[in-house]
Order: C-alpha cells, then structure tokens, then sequence
C-alpha cells in the first residue's frame, strides 16, 4: 500500500511549492523586495491580486491539458489546440482593432469558444482524435491569417503595440473581483475532474476499452471537453495566450505523480499555478521598469526544461 | 419438476452483426454455458472480431437478440461483473500493472481493501505479482498479454471474451497465456464462460466447443475433434491441414501443409 501515500505527499509537496512561489512572488517586484509582515497598498491592490491570477491561470492551463490529451490520446495536445488559440486572437485583436477602450478578454473568450465549436463541428460524427485535431489546425491557421491581416491592414501603430502584449500574455493589473470567476471554475473543474479520475484513467485505455469497463464513453469526452474549453476560455480571457504551460504542466505532473488523473488533476494544476507564477515575477522583474509579456517567460524557460525532460525520459 | 438447466452465461439467437450497417455474420445460434470455452475459428476477415465486439455489447447486433446471464448487459462500473474483454493488439499504457488490472474493477472511487484483495488475486491468477509496480510500458509481450487478461477477469464476469489472445507471444509466452485461460476453468470466485477468437487451431483444440465462422456464418458448431477436421478447415481457411493426434491424450497438433489451390474458373 506504499504508493498511495507517497503519492499524496508528492501532491502536498507541490502545493507547498505552489505556496511559497507565490509569497516569493508577492514579494518581489519591480521595486524590490517587500517583507511579506508589510503589506501595503501596493501589494494588496497590486501584487497579490496579480500573483493569484496567476496562479489560477497557471492552473487553468495545466488541468485543461490534462483533459486534453486525455480525450484527444495525444501526449502533445495542450488547451489551444482545437484552433482555441486562433479564435481567441483573432477575436482579440479585432476587438482591440475596432473597440480600443475595451478589454479584449471577452472578446477573445468568445472567439475562443466559437473557434471550439466550430472545430467540433467540422469534425462531426463519430470522435475522431485525428479528424478533430486537423480540423484544429486547419481552423487555428485560417484564424491566425486573420488577426495577421487585421493587425497589418489596421492603421496607426498603437494596435500592433497593445494586441503583441496580449498574444504573448500578459497579467495586467487586475481587480480583485477578476479572480472571482477564474477561482470558481478552476474549483469547480478540479473537484469535478478528479471525482471524474478512474473513468478518465479507462478513457485513454481507448474508447473500446473504456466502453468494456463501463465508461459512457461519449458522454464522458463531451462533458471534459466542455471543461477544456471553459476552463482555457476563462484564461485566455483574462491574461491572453500563455504558452508551454498547459502542455509542459501535465507532462511535468505525470513524473512526479504518475498516470493515474486522481493525483494527476491536482498536481498538474499546483505545477501549472507555480509555473505562471514564477514566471510572472521574472517578466515583471528580468528588465523592470520595462515588463515582458509573461507567455515568452513561460516559453523560453519551458522549452529547454521540456527537451531537458526529454532527455531524461530518453535515458 | 425436473431441476432447471444453469441459465446459459451467453445466448445469442437469431443473431446478424456487422460494422456500418453492412451484416458480416448473419443466422448466429450460439449458447455458452458457465464455464465452457468456445472457440471462434475462421481466416481473416470472417467476422469472429466483429462477432466478440457485438458479444462484449460494443455494436448493436443488425438483428436477433443476445442475453448475457438471461438478461441485458448491465450499465456502468456493474458491466464488468457480466463481460471482461480482451481486445486484440491493445497497445502498451503506462500505468502499472497493478493499476491497470485495478482499472478491470470497474470502480468509479478509489479501491477499498476488498477490491484490492481481489486485484492481488488475479495478479497471483496471471502470475503477475512480481511485477505488479512495474508500468506496462516495460513488459514483454506475454507479460503484458497476462495484464491485460488479469484486467478482463478481475471482476470474476460471468463471460470473457478473448480476442486472439496467443497472437505474436513466443512460445514461452503462449504456453503461459494457455495455462492462464486454464486456469480460468477453476476461478475460485465461480466459472467463467470463456469465447476465444483465435488462429491459433491447438489452442482452439483445448476448447469444449469450437465454432468454425464461413462465408458469413457459423458453418460448423461442436467439440474440437469433429469440428477442427481437416475438410472443414480446408473449406474454411483455404489451406490444407493435417491433423497429429497426440498419443498422451493431450489436445492435437495441426500442420498446415499449403494454401490450396483456387478452384478453376467454371467448370463447365
């Protein structure tokens, strides 16, 4: 009976982790270092509200990846892969385009919600993995054409400016209430999900196989990539397109807890949460005053920490 | 009142299958009863997968009705006490050994001590306890092939479905997926009904019954030795087979000699 412990520690582990990254984050700014027993405005209104977010999207990305490439059999399908990332920018930098004084979040939780459909669409009929990752792409290139278009065709250069930080991520300065719905969906979907874990487990046996052991296969796959989707529209929504972390996170979770999605949700979700975190600080940091967009911090550090696993797994 | 006959753990009766609509197998009167063990024999392409699919309740049969233990297949996690299925080259997961016959169980939450008892049984059943925390991934083929039977009879079913479980063991491999199928004659938790898809004409001779699938139907039912002759095999695989009875009273050895030539073009 050893493993079920050790894997719970794991889990508890990271969310230690998790904990610490994010009083190290609060901490740190462009200004310095605030002693965590001195909490001022600026790392209440500023700061902490920021790092949580964070977190929350971190998580967000890292669970809706799990889902993915649990319901697409693919190791390499992350949040945007169902054309989410191209309908999201292509919504985003329209609507920066065309309403400059309004947030782009909703708009882009819209187009990437619409992308997904449509892309389920096309791919009707009985799930095919396959039919519905082509028809992601296929659907993600057309709209990545678009919002090219639309930033080149726009005039004045204040566009290209604003719709760059959003396609590379960023935080901003959020209110406390823009964490109020990023909280309830990824608790929700957590709770959910992992009460969801030993059918999900049966699920990337294959779908005969998970029909043999008594998984309502179909209904299952609509209802976690309804939660995908969800989930990656609430986080693109609020910080635009944070790459790696939703397809490096499960992989990262799946060496320390396993296969199993009762650990794996969880931990996915604590790593993913750190990740944006800690990456976060280092764009606010790296060249302060100047701030980088946090998705080239996660891509830049994740890509080499990705191929390092590589190396590893290889060996 | 005589007493009744055990209710058969599989009965299909009037039965057509087939994929997309198209019938593969039509008129298919089959019984199993508790403990028996039938093998579907035929060449490629005769419908014995498509047949095990429609007996594990995946396809919808195009007509007749099948009745597992007198009734219909129950709904979710409860399905596996009524039909475990091994499927034919289901690739490698890497959950471990343990987890994956775990997942045999059917269990919608974490296993109480009672089902873990019973996983570490039909570890020890498949001879898998060694490598019970060993990921699938790393086993050799007739290891991975026992995992995977371990999973399809952990429930303790009424009926396995065993679709060409000896396919690419070496022999070493084969003769202990054999003794496991065996083995299954006498589960300590009741008798399993077991259907076995094969090629395999030894392992099909070891059966009580085999039923020979021909030009869209069962075109022989009945013991090894009437039906796994060498005309009726000739007939249903195309190729010449001779028959080495073994003197110790063990199941036969077949050698098949050549495919046969086609009959020539209308022989008028």
């Amino acid at each position: 009976m050893k493993p079920r412990p050790r894997r719970d520690t794991i889990v508890a582990g990271c969310a230690v982790g998790c904990a610490a990254v994010a009083v190290v984050a609060i901490c740190l700014g462009s200004t310095g270092w605030r002693s965590p027993w001195a909490w001022t405005a600026m790392v209440g209104e500023l700061r902490a509200p920021r790092v949580l977010l964070g977190g929350l999207v971190g998580a967000a990305l890292a669970v809706a990846g799990v889902v993915m490439q649990a319901v697409l059999h693919n190791e390499l399908a992350d949040p945007y892969v169902l054309g989410i990332s191209g309908g999201a920018s292509a919504a985003a930098v329209a609507s920066l385009a065309l309403c400059p004084g309004l947030a782009p979040g909703p708009a882009a939780a819209a187009g990437a919600t619409g992308a997904a459909l449509l892309v389920r669409g096309l791919a009707r009929g009985p799930h095919d993995p396959t039919r519905l990752l082509l028809a992601g792409v296929a659907v993600g290139s057309i709209l990545a054409s678009a919002t090219g278009a639309i930033l080149v065709l726009a005039p004045g250069s204040q566009l290209l400016r604003s719709s760059t930080s959003w396609l590379f991520g960023g935080l901003g300065t959020p209110p406390w209430s823009a964490l109020v719905a990023p909280a309830v969906a990824v608790g929700l979907a957590v709770a959910w999900l992992t009460a969801q874990a030993t059918r999900i487990d049966r699920l990337t046996l294959g779908a005969d196989v998970a029909a043999a052991l008594g998984v309502a296969v179909a209904r299952l796959r609509r209802r976690l990539l309804i939660a995908a989707v969800v989930l990656t529209a609430l986080a693109v929504a609020a910080s635009g397109l944070i790459g790696f972390v939703g397809l490096i996170a499960p992989h990262a979770a799946r060496r320390l807890v396993g296969e199993g999605h009762r650990h794996l949700i969880g931990a996915a979700a604590l790593i993913g949460a750190l990740l944006v975190m800690a990456a976060d600080c280092v764009a606010r940091t790296a060249f302060a005053p100047r701030e980088l967009p946090v998705g080239l911090v996660t891509a830049s550090l994740g890509g080499p920490l990705f191929l390092w696993q590589l190396q590893r797994g290889a060996r | 009142m005589t007493p009744a006959a055990p209710r058969p753990a599989l009965e299909a009766t009037g039965l057509a299958v087939g994929r997309r609509g198209a019938a593969v197998l039509t008129g298919v009167e089959l019984s199993v009863q508790p403990g028996e063990r039938l093998a579907l024999v035929g060449a490629n392409g005769s419908g014995k997968t498509t047949l095990l699919r429609a007996l594990a309740g995946l396809e919808p049969p195009l007509a007749g009705a099948l009745r597992w233990d007198g009734g219909a297949l129950p709904h979710g996690g409860a399905r596996v006490r009524a039909v475990g299925v091994l499927f034919q080259g289901e690739p490698a997961s890497r959950f471990t050994v343990r987890e994956l016959v775990t997942l045999g169980l059917g269990l919608d939450a974490p296993p109480s001590p009672a089902a873990r008892r019973r996983v570490d049984d039909a570890l020890a059943l498949a001879e898998l306890a060694a490598l019970a925390d060993r990921p699938c991934a790393t086993l050799s083929g007739g290891e991975a092939q026992r995992a995977l039977v371990a999973r399809a009879v952990v429930a303790a079913p009424r009926l396995v479905l065993l679709d060409e479980p000896t396919n690419h063991l070496d022999p070493a491999g084969r003769a202990m997926v054999e003794a496991l199928v065996d083995r299954l004659r006498g589960h300590p938790r009741g008798a399993i009904a077991v259907v076995i898809a094969t090629h395999d004409l030894a392992l099909a001779a070891g059966c009580d019954r085999v039923a020979l699938l021909h030009a869209g139907r069962i075109a022989a039912l009945g013991p090894p030795a009437r039906v796994l002759a060498p005309a009726l095999l000739a007939a249903a695989l195309g190729v010449e087979v001779r028959r080495l009875d073994d003197p110790d009273g063990g199941p036969p050895l077949f050698r098949v000699i050549a495919p046969r030539p086609r009959a020539p073009e209308a022989a008028a």
